[in-house]
């Protein structure tokens, strides 16, 4: 892959605050025009990620690549290509829609002519032209948000990063921003960097994912081949009309079967890393046996599986944040 | 349009300004209520000031120190005299806080003072508030020197010669007016916090300040796009002010047109360096709760000892040096000077090199401490 194909490369990208690892070597690289998704549970250092490669944070070691341009070396040719859409709702709540996106422009140094142009027509692919001239305080959540994705695309960058965008929405306004987000897939190539930990999301917005914990890369493919990393992964939901005991038993040496497991009643749990081939088996089996299958279901696994079988279930606690004995929350230290 | 981009923020910043009267008026009209509060707390000379005589003789040396104190009460309204016979009475009302002093004059004292005696008056103040007492002490002190300078006169006419008229060198001002000086400067250094380093520190702890760090902005974009916006809202607010002022006092600018040029001048010079001195200070707080606790202590510790409520000359020394670098000591002093003596630029030089100088060690300070990463 050469380097011009690359929107994103890291370099054993590192960021240390005092003793504390928050991100640790990381590599990756994404293509131009690519979904990329970062996935993590919550302190897993993917917003450090990014807010090292959108130049908020200086990398401790290591190097990182956007749109071609080392973000310590070119920090202002990094920022002149990217759109970032952070957690927090940053629009100004005393400007109205129009002016929020039109100072923003002016932040790029775009000409009156191209913010009106540009402006209308991004207020228009976020369903936002009729309320334009009112103030943002009169936005719903969902609103600020679309309208801040619609900011961040003023000055047509090369790169979206976008962190948690969907966190607090409503289903619906969630649904506006996927929406959203796969026109501009659809109708350009800019390359999106998304930042979740909502595995929906992820799965159907992200042409590939890079499931982050500890500060590491610990797994990166396609939705499809990170399933695929998990062994067993479709379940099989089986109930027998007589004997599961004996049926287990028969069971478990038979190929394409990773696992059998009495599940209460006379139900069975198993899982195959080829369902599609493992229930007519199954079936035949079952009947060879003088029983009845009276209920066979198979089912994927769902990246959620995927991220737990990953990150384990353990909850994660981040790492205490350091606030001054003098001025208590007024001044925390930066992480 | 490089090189402009600060225009965005400033205009961002006015349109914000706007958009939130009540903070302009608050920046207005916190000064004018602490000119009316503080013009009728204070006041220049002390007034109605309740005395109480006991004239125990009725000559006429007696006669005229009760007519100069009766003067003080029509005239300048220092005292506000009553008349008791009963000199325990009168004490022990005077004990209860009704009254601030008691002037005895004894039987046989104008007899005394004919004779060339010594003839003395009594006085009994309520000396726990020293202000009062000492006002009291100097107003018979003034009234009883009439008495004696009038009887020695008669027998030593060269000291005749001397006597005291006073004039003055500028139009009268009177302390409601001569407060307006003080309180430009603090609708400046309201304006000041209100308008730049608060709506930094607020958007910071908003994460505002997130999405315009990833922008193309350099620092002295970002910096002196909150400046501007800043030192034109607070010149603004401090010029309404001072016409605000001069109208609630009847006051007008001595120097006419080129006066009120420089006075402008000197709000602005004022406003950057108030501005670039908060946001030095308080530029990196995380929370707009330290703006608002840092900003009434420096309120106070620039303010009061600015010389526009008492002279700096009266001042212990090291009050005194305090005040002598505190920039609002320099803008009260050279809008006082402009505003109701009618001074030119040579007469207040000084004061502007100052405002200068302190802007400019200011401004290289704020752009030090501004950070333009988290």
């Amino acid at each position: 892959m050469e380097p011009d194909s690359l929107a994103i490369r890291t370099v054993n990208l590192t960021k240390r605050f005092g003793s504390f690892t928050a991100v640790d070597q990381v590599n990756f690289e994404v293509r131009r025009g690519e979904v990329f998704g970062l996935l993590g549970p919550n302190g897993a250092g993917k917003t450090t990620v990014v807010r090292m490669l959108t130049t908020l944070l200086t990398p401790t070691e290591g190097q990182g690549f956007v749109a071609g341009f080392d973000v310590a070396r070119h920090p202002r040719q990094v920022r002149e290509c990217i759109g970032v859409i952070p957690q927090a709702l940053t629009s100004d709540l005393d400007l109205t829609g129009w002016e929020n996106i039109d100072i923003y422009g002016e932040f790029f140094g775009l000409s009156r002519r191209e913010r009106r142009e540009r402006g209308h027509r991004l207020l228009k692919l976020v369903g936002l032209s009729e309320r334009s001239n009112d103030l943002v305080a009169t936005y719903s959540g969902g609103m600020r948000r679309r309208l801040e994705i619609a900011r961040g695309l003023i000055h047509s960058p090369e790169v979206l990063f976008l962190d948690e965008p969907t966190i607090g929405l409503d289903p619906q306004s969630r649904r506006a921003v996927w929406d959203l987000l796969e026109t501009l897939r659809k109708e350009s190539e800019i390359t999106i960097s998304l930042t979740t930990h909502y595995m929906d999301e992820a799965e159907s917005l992200c042409d590939r994912i890079a499931i982050v914990d500890g500060g590491k890369i610990i797994a990166l493919d396609t939705p499809i081949g990170l399933k695929s990393m998990v062994p067993g992964a479709d379940r099989i939901d089986l109930e027998v009309e007589k004997n599961p005991d004996a049926i287990a038993d028969m069971l478990r040496p038979m190929p394409y079967l990773r696992s059998v497991n009495r599940d209460g009643g006379n139900r069975l749990q198993l899982s195959s890393n080829d369902g599609a081939h493992a229930i007519p088996m199954i079936l035949e089996a079952v009947d060879a046996a003088g029983d009845r299958v009276t209920s066979i279901t198979v089912q994927k696994l769902s990246l959620e599986d995927v991220f737990i079988h990953f990150t384990g279930r353990t909850l994660r606690d981040e790492p205490a944040k350091k606030v001054s004995l003098l001025v208590g929350a007024g001044m925390p230290q930066q992480r | 349009m490089l090189g402009l981009k600060f225009l965005a923020i400033m205009r961002r910043d006015l349109k914000k300004l706007t958009r939130n009267p009540i903070t302009l008026m608050a920046t207005v009209l916190m000064p004018i209520v602490y000119l009316v509060i503080i013009g009728n707390s204070f006041q220049g000379q002390l007034k109605h000031l309740p005395v109480i005589i006991v004239q125990q003789d009725q000559g006429i040396y007696a006669r005229r120190i009760v007519e100069q104190l009766l003067a003080l009460q029509a005239g300048p309204k220092t005292v506000d005299v009553t008349f008791e016979s009963n000199i325990g009475e009168a004490i022990d009302d005077a004990r209860d806080g009704h009254y601030k002093g008691v002037v005895v004059i004894p039987a046989g004292f104008s007899h005394a003072v004919a004779e060339g005696r010594i003839a003395q008056i009594g006085l009994f103040t309520d000396n726990v508030d020293a202000i009062s007492s000492g006002t009291l002490e100097a107003a018979l002190a003034q009234a009883a020197a009439t008495v004696h300078v009038s009887f020695v006169t008669a027998r030593e006419p060269k000291l005749n010669e001397i006597s005291l008229r006073p004039s003055w060198l500028f139009p009268y001002v009177d302390y409601d007016r001569s407060l307006i000086p003080g309180v430009i400067v603090m609708a400046i250094f309201m304006g000041s916090l209100m308008s730049g380093v608060f709506n930094w520190v607020m958007d910071k702890f908003l994460g505002v300040t997130e999405c315009y760090l990833v922008t193309p902005l350099s620092r002295w974009d970002i910096a002196g796009g909150v400046l501007a916006s800043g030192v034109t809202v607070t010149s603004v607010a401090a010029v309404f002010v001072l016409f605000l002022g001069l109208l609630i006092t009847r006051g007008r600018v001595e120097g006419g047109l080129v006066a009120l040029l420089m006075l402008i001048g000197i709000i602005i010079i004022s406003s950057t360096g108030l501005l670039a001195m908060t946001f030095a200070l308080l530029g990196r707080a995380g929370h707009p709760r330290l703006v608002g606790t840092f900003s009434g202590f420096l309120n106070v510790i620039l303010f009061f000892p600015s010389g526009a409520i008492y002279p700096v000359e009266s001042f212990p020394p090291w009050l005194r040096a305090f005040a002598h670098y505190n920039p609002e000591t320099h803008s009260v002093s050279a809008i006082k000077s402009i505003l109701f003596k009618g001074a030119d630029f040579a007469a207040v030089r000084g004061d502007i090199a100052f405002l200068l100088i302190f802007m400019a060690i200011m401004l290289v300070l704020a752009s030090v401490s501004f950070k333009r990463t988290l």
